[in-house]
């Protein structure tokens, strides 16, 4: 580190070179001889042991794995060895991404001492001195005061971080459940966030339609449906763990055969392999097919009005409830009596989403006469600038044809899964004192006015234990209320996190806020490698990967089965890494908490406890030094199927809405959005609006924009991607080599601009320029390109690589081609929340 | 252009006009040997035959670059009985080694002229089965259409052949030239002995003196009735070269026609490679050659006086240089074509 | 145990259930971890096969377009065009019908390489020798199973006897972009994706060229 430190610029080789030399990572993965070598003919005397690990990612699934540890070093990753082929014993084989997790913990890019930006520097200038940890805890610490002096405990700010979610003492989410957290509430609180990067607009629509957050059956139960219907679900890319959806959902496949149709712009892997039925329609317009197949389902008598009029408050006039404008029901939204006036017409939808009207009402028929049907929703149509909307639309859908809350069915949500209902009082143990939350979107907004920001104008909140712990902010008389943030962020604590830059959108204008150091005045990051958002902060913490340590990781999105994993560490931390526990107990230390922070606790002491107490509830589990020594523990804790109770008895078990049933129609909604105020702190755009039903809405840079742009006549989305998780695992040799960073593009669209499959592209729009390599494919909807989200922000001056002429000369280009560097900071209007897959651009020929 | 595939390239088409050459001597030797005097025809064949051996070996090393690990090199001729691989080398070491001992007994006079027609009718042999050997590991390749074609030994044929006749024919030009030079040269040194060409075997004395004489011999002028038989022989040559030339430029289209006719997506690949423009500098070479052998060195080479030969030994060299690369670029194309059927 | 995935006469093979198979391509890093193969070098790849096009009439987009995975390594054939063509006999087949490459006999040609039409061997460019699949020969001999088979997520893949994965699943080898199975008979049997094409009848493409 010392050359790079006088030589001034932090540069990324000579980092590379530092790190091969130091930490001797090329050695250890490079080898002479190709297919003569393995651990055991190697050298006999090093007998390997095996060691239960985890890969604690935000995937959506969990992984054990078995590290084989020769001499102190990792030398090969096996996975879950127990369990069977059968659902609800299955073995939890780890995904391409885990396997390779050899090459993520051995990494040049690996952190391995405390960094401190060097004093005259701007942030994102990279030019770093290395300090000793208690040079680097004593000057945080010292500066928490400082801002905690001026700004109180609410300019505080956990920010978004999944990179370890899935462990018990390094959990990076949810924030309030964090070693940070902890630390902060037992030393006056934070500022909190509601809701996550994944469902924003999903979790801001719940109440306003089943009250709360419910998810639908478990994709197991599907085998009782006669047919699957999802929209932008993907479990064969999202959900990929052998034991997880991909393995779930094949084998009830498998076990049924039931008929799956895949609603879905790109012919995602879940459509070409699971799928038996392949609809693409233009995104951000989920809610325009739904309403146009309720307009064949009426029209047929096929829809479920039994179901309507018990359970549904708003599909119908007499079902409004009092207040309610004449007209206002989704009824008259699609008979076209509403105030548009447009009915919803199969040809209607057919220009807007790109399906032949034909097909439309196929598909209406299909599902209408489809009993049971089992539709669920992925989190990509409600990552639009109108995913409020599309979310609501399809639980709608769900609702018109009578599926909630039945086996074979579901609520049109995303997918449940049991768990085995573990608690730890680590992470909850400690009460934050501040009520006050942000939208997870909303922090940048907050560094650059906190001040200013309420319920109203930026969507600030209290906190809650419902959807996502928001309270709606709509009192029992029925009047919105308000709530003002007061105070700007100064601090942000990122751990475990890439979303400084990088998983946030509009890197550019990420970075322009935060190089400005008089608004956030410190920006502290820890994670085990040199991330993007690492190159933003002020100090760089190198913490520990899961192989350096203990924990407890509950599993994931495996139904029917339930499970959870104890993992021992495999090898000494690395280099200097310490692990994040060690880290916040450091820091009480400086801020006099310790002993609130530990109450005397070792971390395994915190984990014995975290299994102790969950055995209160259910003493089937194991205690910990059995589950230690067996590394798995599952059991078959059944189907989920969704709503049941209220299906049942629906008086008995009302929904947490207004009405206590599903409202269609949502009175709250209308209230608000006469309070609502859009164009504060950003300007006011097409699509900025609060609706009562879940209709369509028409957004800045939706389908529209796009047929009626010169400029910027493709819309473009950024899947979640087989080789990454987000950024994670996204500097892995061996991934990038598999699963290379592309960008899709339809054959039609490639022509017309001249590019060959594996030509180098340019996509741009006002915000950025990405470079990569185009994958020219049938499998995606001609007018829409998809860049996988999640690659490492790499900006290099236009005087590097000169942009298109097209494109805006103000911005660098990034060779990387994080999708981010295209996306937008807008946030949607009810949930304020991030609209990645809502985005306009062009692709020219490099 | 594939690197890795260079020293293929040198070794086929250079070990090919090895073969070409030496058995183009050999057809002089069998064809004119009853018409002239052995002494003579010796003396105009032999520096071109010891010529070969350099350029054999020198082909023979080059083709070990192509190996990754060379320490393993002795293991390549194992597995003869399956191997056209192993059979290539074990034929083009065999051509090498006999050429080499024929050229040795030529030089020497070892054994009767029988017994160095025998061996020399062995070499030429061996270097037949040279060829069938090189282009049997590319034609039995059934995984490569591109190569899997009855192209494969018909180019590699045609490039012994082409290259065979026209480095004999520039090879006789250039020293007969260079000795008619040397003659004129020779005059104003009167110390040095014209050497007696009716002597068919040096007799006596030791190893250098036979050397010597035996340079002396090869290097003395160019005699009238000399040229006479070359440059007949020479349009001999112009005619089969630039037949070969032109049945080149016809077996392309052939060729390409049955790859378009194979379908796969193998050849089609190696189809839209074969047509890129390399395609148009390997045909205009093999045209060009055939023009100036057909046009100018066929009709020329008769009436052609030694003394006003320049201008014929340059077309035949400028028509041996376009041969060579149109064959060397023939032979990049080649390899270039390789695509495999599967994956 | 200690030999019961290395039988003599037993000609292992592959079954692959392409209908299952997802291009995660967690059997191919399996592979390169078990074996600590450089960049560059994969013992097992996964193809993606794609093709059909669309009807786009006024705004709107009608699709007809496939494609599925296809996951190969060495197949370790009945006819091993690689062993025949190979000129230092480094190309060798044990006892169990398995097909590997002894180091030290390998000169490096790359003669196998061009022969094989699953590009099964892999040259090795640090070493100057080729590499390729050997079922995993070191964790047969202490009977577990290769790395990739345990490794499939979607269990897609199984290892056995070829005449055992015949019996329970078909011969089924010839499926695009797969070449002709008569070439080199393969010990590999292939459960076909709904719109598989025959080696044959193929109208698709490889759609990853680069990754392969
Ligand atoms: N354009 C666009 N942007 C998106 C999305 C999108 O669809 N499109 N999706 C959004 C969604 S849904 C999400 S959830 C977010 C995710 O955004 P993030 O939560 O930022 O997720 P990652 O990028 O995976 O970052 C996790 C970090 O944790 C670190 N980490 C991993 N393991 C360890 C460990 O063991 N110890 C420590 N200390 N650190 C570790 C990693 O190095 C990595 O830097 O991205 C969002 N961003
Ligand atoms: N391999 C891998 N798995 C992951 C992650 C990862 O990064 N990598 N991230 C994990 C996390 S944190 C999350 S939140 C989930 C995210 O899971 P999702 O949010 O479900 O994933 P996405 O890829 O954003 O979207 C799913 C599908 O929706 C499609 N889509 C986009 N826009 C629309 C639309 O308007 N309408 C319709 N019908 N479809 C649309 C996309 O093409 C995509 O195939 O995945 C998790 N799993
Ligand atoms: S990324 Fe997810 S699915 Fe893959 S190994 Fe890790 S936890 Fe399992
Ligand atoms: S691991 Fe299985 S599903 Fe994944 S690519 Fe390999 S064979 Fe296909
Ligand atoms: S797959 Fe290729 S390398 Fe393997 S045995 Fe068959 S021919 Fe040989
Ligand atoms: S590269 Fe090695 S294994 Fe392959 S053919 Fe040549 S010598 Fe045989
Ligand atoms: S059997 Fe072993 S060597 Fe062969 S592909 Fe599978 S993991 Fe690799
Ligand atoms: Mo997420």
């Amino acid at each position: 580190m010392s050359n790079s430190a006088q030589s001034g610029r932090f540069d990324r080789r000579t980092f590379l070179k530092w790190s091969g030399a130091v930490g001797g990572t090329t050695a250890l993965i490079s080898v002479a001889d190709v297919g003569v070598r393995t651990a055991r003919a190697d050298d006999p005397a090093a007998t390997p042991t095996l060691v239960w690990s985890a890969c604690t990612v935000n995937c959506g699934s969990r992984c054990p794995l078995r590290l084989e540890v020769t001499d102190g070093t990792i030398t090969r990753v096996l996975a879950d060895n127990t369990g069977t082929d059968k659902l609800g014993e299955q073995q939890v084989r780890a995904c391409v991404r885990g396997r390779a997790i050899r090459h993520r913990i051995y990494n040049p890019d690996r952190l391995k001492k405390p960094m401190k930006r060097k004093a005259g520097t701007k942030r994102g200038d990279e030019q770093w001195e290395t300090i000793s940890w208690e040079q680097a805890l004593d000057e945080i610490a010292d500066k928490m005061k400082d801002i905690k002096a001026r700004y109180g405990n609410e300019s505080f700010y956990i920010n978004y971080g999944t990179g370890t979610l899935g462990a018990t003492m390094a959990k990076s989410w949810p924030p309030d459940e964090t070693p940070f957290a902890r630390l902060m509430n037992t030393w006056g609180g934070y500022l909190d966030h509601y809701s996550d990067y994944s469902t924003t607009a999903i979790t801001a629509a719940y109440p306003y339609f089943y009250g709360t957050w419910f998810g639908s059956n478990s994709l197991d139960d599907a085998a009782n449906a006669k047919l699957q219907v999802m929209f932008g679900n993907n479990p064969l890319e999202t959900r990929m763990s052998g034991g997880g959806l991909t393995f779930v959902s094949q084998q009830a496949r498998l076990a049924s055969d039931v008929r799956t149709i895949i609603v879905d712009p790109r012919y995602s892997e879940t459509a070409a392999l699971l799928g038996d039925d392949w609809i693409p329609l233009r995104p951000g317009t989920d809610a325009a097919l739904v309403a146009a197949m309720v307009h064949t389902m009426i029209a047929d008598n096929s829809h479920d009005q039994k179901f309507l009029d018990t359970y549904c408050v708003g599909f119908d006039e007499k079902t409004l409830p009092a207040g309610a404008p004449a007209n206002s029901s989704y009824r008259s939204y699609v008979e076209g009596k509403g105030p548009d006036g447009v009915e919803k017409s199969a040809e209607w939808a057919a220009d807007i989403t790109g399906i032949p009207a034909r097909r439309i009402r196929q598909l209406a028929r299909e599902i209408a006469n489809a009993k049971p049907c089992a539709i669920t929703q992925g989190w990509g149509p409600q990552r639009h600038a109108n995913g409020e909307q599309s979310s609501r639309a399809i639980f709608l859908l769900a609702c018109v044809t009578g599926n909630v809350g039945i086996p074979g069915g579901g609520n049109g949500a995303r997918e449940s899964s049991p768990g085995l209902g573990l608690v730890s009082p680590f992470n909850t143990g400690v009460k934050n004192p501040s009520n006050k939350m942000i939208s997870c979107f909303s922090w940048l907004d907050a560094i650059e006015h906190g001040a200013e920001m309420d319920t109203f104008n930026a969507g600030v909140a209290e906190k809650d234990a419902g959807a996502r712990w928001v309270k709606v902010p709509v009192d029992e008389a029925g009047n919105p209320v308000n709530t003002k943030l007061g105070v700007p962020i100064k601090m942000v604590w990122q751990y475990a996190g890439n979303a400084l830059v990088n998983q946030t959108g509009d890197n550019n204008q990420s970075v322009a806020i935060l190089r400005d150091d008089t608004l956030c005045e410190l920006i502290v990051a820890c994670d085990i490698q040199y991330t993007v958002s690492c190159r933003y902060a002020d100090y760089v913490l190198p913490g520990t990967s899961a192989a350096e340590e203990f924990d407890l990781h509950a599993g994931e999105n495996a139904p029917p089965m339930a499970y959870g994993i104890v993992s021992s560490q495999a090898i000494e931390p690395l280099y200097e890494c310490r692990p994040v526990y060690d880290i916040c107990v450091e820091l009480s230390k400086r801020l006099g908490t310790e002993q609130a922070f530990t109450e005397g606790r070792t971390r395994e002491d915190w984990l014995r406890l975290a299994i102790d107490e969950s055995r209160k509830a259910d003493p089937t589990m194991p205690d910990y030094d059995t589950w230690k020594k067996a590394g798995m523990y599952r059991r078959n804790a059944g189907p989920v199927v969704s709503m049941a109770a209220f299906r049942t008895d629906p008086k008995a078990n009302p929904l947490p809405t207004p009405s206590g049933k599903v409202e269609i129609y949502s009175e709250r909604l209308r209230r608000m959005s006469e309070k609502w105020q859009f164009g504060i702190f950003r300007p006011k755009l097409a699509g900025d609006v609060l609706v009562p039903l879940p209709e369509y809405v028409e957004t800045w840079e939706g389908p529209m924009d796009a047929r009626a742009s010169q400029q910027y006549p493709l819309q473009v989305i950024g899947h979640h991607f087989k080789g990454r998780t987000h950024s994670t695992y996204g500097n892995v040799d061996w991934l990038m080599e598999a699963h290379p960073q592309t960008a899709w593009i339809s054959v039609l669209d490639a022509e017309k601009r001249g590019i060959g499959n594996g030509d180098q592209v340019f996509v741009f729009n006002e915000r950025g320029t990405v470079k990569l390599e185009a994958r020219v494919t049938e499998r995606i909807m001609p007018g829409v390109v998809s860049i996988p989200q999640g690659a490492w922000y790499e900006p290099v001056p236009t005087s590097t690589v000169a942009p298109p002429g097209a494109a805006n000369a103000d911005h660098p280009v990034d060779v990387a081609g994080s999708v981010n560097t295209l996306t937008s900071l807008h946030p949607s209007p009810l949930a304020k929340g991030l609209s990645s897959h809502t985005v306009l651009a062009d692709v020219v020929k490099s | 252009m594939n690197v890795h595939e260079l020293p293929m390239v040198i070794f086929t088409v250079v070990s090919q006009m090895s073969v070409g050459t030496f058995i183009t001597l050999g057809v002089i030797q069998l064809v004119l040997g009853r018409r002239h005097d052995r002494a003579t025809l010796e003396r105009i064949i032999a520096p071109v035959l010891y010529a070969i051996g350099p350029v054999l070996v020198f082909a023979l090393v080059v083709s070990l670059l192509h190996l990754g690990d060379m320490l393993n090199s002795l293991n390549v001729v194992r597995h003869w009985e399956s191997s056209w691989l192993s059979r290539e080398i074990l034929l083009g070491v065999s051509f090498a080694a006999f050429g080499f001992l024929f050229a040795l007994m030529e030089w020497f006079g070892w054994g009767s002229y029988v017994l160095r027609q025998v061996v020399a009718g062995l070499t030429a042999l061996l270097g037949i089965a040279l060829l069938v050997a090189e282009s049997m590991i590319y034609y039995t390749l059934v995984t490569v259409p591109a190569w899997n074609s009855w192209m494969v030994p018909f180019s590699f044929f045609a490039t012994a052949a082409l290259l065979g006749v026209l480095a004999v024919g520039a090879a006789l030009m250039a020293t007969t030239l260079i000795r008619a030079r040397r003659a004129e040269t020779a005059v104003a040194e009167p110390q040095q002995s014209v050497p007696d060409q009716s002597e068919t075997s040096p007799s006596g004395g030791g190893l250098m003196v036979q050397v010597r004489s035996r340079i002396r011999q090869i290097n003395a002028p160019t005699s009238a009735t000399e040229w006479k038989i070359v440059s007949a022989m020479l349009s001999w040559f112009a005619l089969i070269g630039a037949l070969v030339a032109v049945a080149i430029l016809i077996a392309y289209p052939l060729y390409l026609g049955s790859l378009a006719a194979n379908g796969s997506t193998a050849a089609m690949q190696s189809l839209e490679v074969l047509t890129g423009p390399l395609l148009w500098v390997r045909l205009a070479c093999a045209g060009v050659t055939a023009l100036i052998l057909g046009f100018f060195v066929y009709r020329k080479a008769e009436t052609t006086k030694l003394h006003r030969s320049t201008t014929l030994v340059a077309m035949v060299l400028l028509s041996l240089a376009f041969a060579f690369a149109g064959e060397f670029i023939g032979r990049m194309l080649h390899y270039e074509a390789m695509f495999r059927i599967g994956i | 145990m200690s030999s019961e995935f290395t039988q003599a006469g037993a000609g292992y093979g592959f079954f692959f259930d392409q209908t299952l198979c997802t291009g995660c391509k967690a059997c191919q890093i399996a592979c390169v971890d078990k074996h600590d193969l450089p960049l560059g070098i994969l013992w097992r790849r996964v193809v993606e096969y794609s093709g059909g096009g669309w009807r786009m009439v006024d705004n709107t987009a009608t699709p007809n377009v496939f494609t599925y995975y296809t996951s190969v390594a060495c197949n370790h054939c009945e006819s091993p065009i690689c062993m025949q063509v190979c000129p230092t006999t480094a190309m060798t087949q044990r006892e169990d019908g398995t097909v590997f490459v002894d180091q030290s006999k390998c000169v490096g040609c790359r003669y196998c390489e061009w022969a094989c039409p699953y590009g099964a061997p892999q040259f090795n460019a640090a070493v100057g020798r080729m590499s390729k699949c050997d079922l995993c020969y070191d964790y047969r001999s202490v009977g577990e199973q290769p790395a990739c088979v345990d490794a499939c997520p979607s269990r897609a893949l199984e290892f056995g006897p070829i005449a055992d994965l015949r019996a329970a699943h078909g011969t089924e080898a010839g499926i695009a972009p797969l070449p002709d199975p008569s070439v080199t008979q393969p010990h590999l049997v292939v459960k076909p994706h709904r719109d598989a094409q025959a080696w044959d009848r193929a109208t698709g493409h490889i759609a990853n060229p680069r990754e392969i």
